[in-house]
């Protein structure tokens, strides 16, 4: 019987590698290290606090508005089939959106119709400063909003790949689906006239999208459906973005705590 | 002569044992206190955690972990000049700690966005460098 059998497994293994005499010095540098990361990470805790963000616009100087419904843009390649009063539409949601921060007074609705009574918002519209500072001075408002939008879909073949199982073969396969996907694109350009110095304070787009995924038999029915919906959730999204932007508002963001 | 030279030491070594006692039970209550209020920041009790923070800083005025931890509670609260004030005197006692530095820096972005002057942003910035 050799002496080797007499040893332990481990020290037969060792020897063996020939590791025997760097082991314990690996090991333990290994635990170290792993005892210095986590003493480094525990050094500083992650916390978010809220942070109050600034209005982009002098909200002391524009505290009222008037909002004039949203004209089409002539670009649109949808034009015939959007309805009539999207525009107006438009213009409530974010004449809603406005009144309910403390720091804006906007005129109402009934009041917008009643002023602007017998005429009709176009593009042109947005070029011509004056006639809009004028209006504005009608309103008795210190500034003016207004914009345009335009409303695209955009339709594609999709294929989804996933896998399902197959009794056949007794294992997973590759499969396929093909579907149509729909996407729908709404672009909002937004401006605001100051109305005293007939200039553009702010002149930005917004633009958002939502895609549903079809077969082709509700494809044929969504192309000939209503879009309101859609476009009504797609504006409030770039709306809610514009509201925030003008409005004083918090913000979570990340601070350092030392132990 | 010799039993006067045993009671001296004796009375030096208590002394030295006494004071050494007051001073560790001091150092364990300053990091007490520091874990809880961390924990009470996490659970979003500023209010609290500024009351034990600033206990620290009473107890410790060159802290500067609870200097700089009470700056990110003041600005949490919206008290931005409390939190420049406690930042600059964290980012002063240590000034190369990366996550004081980077407060700092933060709440300084917030305080030019509500308006400072460009001269006390350069000051600020002058101090930093």
């Amino acid at each position: 019987m050799s002496a080797e059998k007499g040893l332990p497994k481990m020290k037969m293994f060792k020897q063996r590698n020939g590791w025997s005499e760097t082991f314990p010095v690996s090991a333990l540098g290994i635990v170290f290290a792993a005892l210095t990361l986590c003493g480094c990470g525990r050094a500083a805790t992650r916390v978010s606090i809220p942070v109050k963000v600034q209005s982009e616009i002098d909200i002391n100087r524009y505290s009222n508005f008037a909002v004039l419904p949203f004209a089409r843009e002539k670009r649109s390649s949808r034009d015939e089939a959007m309805p009539q009063r999207v525009g107006e539409e438009i213009a409530s949601i974010l004449r809603r959106g406005l009144a309910r921060q403390k720091h804006f007074d906007v005129v109402s609705t009934q009041e917008t119709s009643r002023i602007l009574t017998g005429e009709t918002v176009a593009e042109e519209w947005l070029t011509d400063i004056e006639h809009l500072s004028e209006l504005g001075s009608y309103f008795d408002v210190k500034a003016v909003i207004v914009g345009n939008y335009r409303f695209d879909t955009d339709s594609r073949p999709r294929r989804y790949y996933g896998e399902r199982y197959s009794i056949q073969r007794q294992r997973y396969v590759m499969n396929y689906q093909d579907y149509m996907q729909k996407t729908y694109f709404l672009t909002l350009r937004v401006l605001i006239i100051d109305v005293e110095n007939e200039q553009v304070i702010w002149d930005e787009s917004y633009r958002r999208s939502t895609a549903e995924a079809h077969t082709l038999g509700s494809f044929i029915f969504s192309q000939a459906g209503p879009q309101e919906n859609t476009l009504r959730e797609l504006s409030r999204r770039a709306i809610a973005e514009f509201t925030r932007r003008i409005s004083p508002h918090y913000e979570r963001e990340d601070r350092y705590l030392v132990q | 002569m010799l039993k006067q030279n045993v009671s001296v030491l004796i009375s030096a070594f208590t002394l030295l044992t006494l004071l050494g006692c007051a001073t560790a039970r001091d150092t364990v209550r300053v990091s007490d206190y520091n874990q809880f209020a961390v924990k009470a920041a996490q659970a979003e009790l500023w209010n609290e955690a500024i009351f034990r923070w600033r206990q620290v800083v009473a107890m410790e005025p060159g802290n500067a972990k609870a200097l700089n931890n009470l700056g990110v509670a003041y600005e949490a609260l919206g008290k931005t000049d409390e939190a420049i004030a406690a930042y600059e005197r964290a980012t002063a006692l240590a000034p190369d700690n990366k996550y004081y530095r980077l407060n700092y820096r933060r709440c300084r972005i917030h305080v030019r966005r509500k308006g400072a002057t460009e001269d006390e942003d350069v000051q600020a910035e002058e101090r930093l460098e």
